[in-house]
């Protein structure tokens, strides 16, 4: 595995923790607990933007792998 | 009219009667009767069990005594909601016994108490040395309440975990194989969520005795088919290990990685992770 690909599952590992957390936020009773999950949504959000710079920036350097 | 059709007309009317006075009362007169209370409750039973049985008394002269004897206490208790001077008066107040752990002998002498009974009404709460008392009343309702010292008090989860994640009350949202449209909605859910969760954990509906959410949103439960073995809801947990998982990663990403700046990203977001792990963290672990 290159690591473009290994950056890509952790980038689709991030894309879930970002939708269990949006599900967890919605459905959540008590309103501590919604702002928390809700935060960590936000932090996450960050992350994977970060991450996608970095991928664009490896899939230059390999490009042979380009879109995998 | 035959005796005994009196006799039953007279019992049925008094009995409905008796229910409809024992709905006025309420709820509270059964899990706290005063002694007064207590008294008038035998006395409305057996005016009424009387008038039932003896046709010698008049309807009127029996129907008077018994609204007397029931409304009374109704109205003493609505006064006594209002004043507190009244309240005091009516029901009494509670007396110290122990304080900053040493014994008021004055106060047991006043309520006829004696040591003996003091300590077994301890007993009854486990509790067998007076010193490890701060303090205990005994309340007018005659039952004794104790506050133990900080140091023999039981271990809350407070004590263990400072801010522990609150819990709201599950709602049942399947009984009887029936769905309950009404706590669904209180939770923001549709019968579609739970057709979908159920799915999830592979039930069919009609097998489906009980179902309860948690205030996470978290499906159990319980069929009429006691073979099948129902998997607990995994989801929080596996999000936890997948947030480590990332975490880890990018942590090993930082290593491996010979570019200065991408190093910088990836140990940063590492960070992010871990932070993010320490908030959510106890809300996930059950």
């Amino acid at each position: 595995m290159t690591v473009g690909s290994q950056v890509k599952q952790s980038l689709a590992s991030l894309k879930s923790i970002h939708a269990g957390l949006q599900g967890l936020a919605l459905i959540s009773q008590d309103e501590q607990a919604q702002r928390t999950f809700h935060e960590a949504m936000m932090l996450t959000e960050e992350i994977i933007a970060d991450i996608k710079k970095r991928l664009s920036k490896l899939e230059w350097e390999e490009p042979q792998y380009h879109g995998k | 009219m035959p005796i005994w059709l009196e006799t039953a007309i007279r019992s049925f009317s008094i009995l409905i009667g008796l229910f409809i006075i024992t709905k006025i009362l309420g709820k509270k007169q059964l899990s706290k009767l005063s002694f007064f209370e207590y008294i008038v409750g035998i006395t409305v039973g057996d005016i009424a069990g009387t008038m039932s049985v003896d046709l010698g008394i008049n309807l009127q002269e029996g129907i008077t005594s018994i609204l007397i004897w029931s409304l009374f206490p109704v109205f003493i208790s609505r006064l006594s909601l209002r004043n507190k001077k009244f309240r005091d008066f009516i029901e009494g107040n509670s007396t110290v016994f122990i304080k900053n752990g040493k014994i008021l002998e004055e106060n047991l002498k006043r309520e006829k108490y004696t040591i003996d009974e003091l300590l077994e009404q301890l007993r009854k709460k486990d509790i067998f040395r007076v010193a490890d008392v701060e303090f205990a009343t005994l309340e007018p309702n005659g039952e004794l309440n104790v506050l133990l010292k900080r140091e023999k008090q039981p271990l809350t989860v407070g004590d263990v975990f400072p801010n522990p994640p609150s819990e709201k009350e599950p709602q049942t949202v399947i009984m009887d194989g029936l769905i309950l449209d009404e706590p669904l909605a209180t939770m923001g859910l549709n019968r579609g969520w739970l057709k979908q969760e159920l799915d999830k954990q592979g039930v069919a509906i009609e097998n489906v005795f009980l179902a309860q959410v948690d205030s996470y949103g978290q499906l159990t439960v319980d069929l009429y088919d006691d073979k099948i073995q129902v998997s607990e809801p995994q989801e929080k947990k596996l999000l936890l290990a997948a947030i480590k998982k990332v975490q880890a990663d990018f942590e090993l990403f930082a290593l491996q990685t010979e570019s200065e700046e991408a190093k910088q990203l990836y140990t940063n977001n590492a960070e992010k992770l871990t932070t993010l792990l320490r908030q959510v963290e106890p809300l996930l672990r059950n």
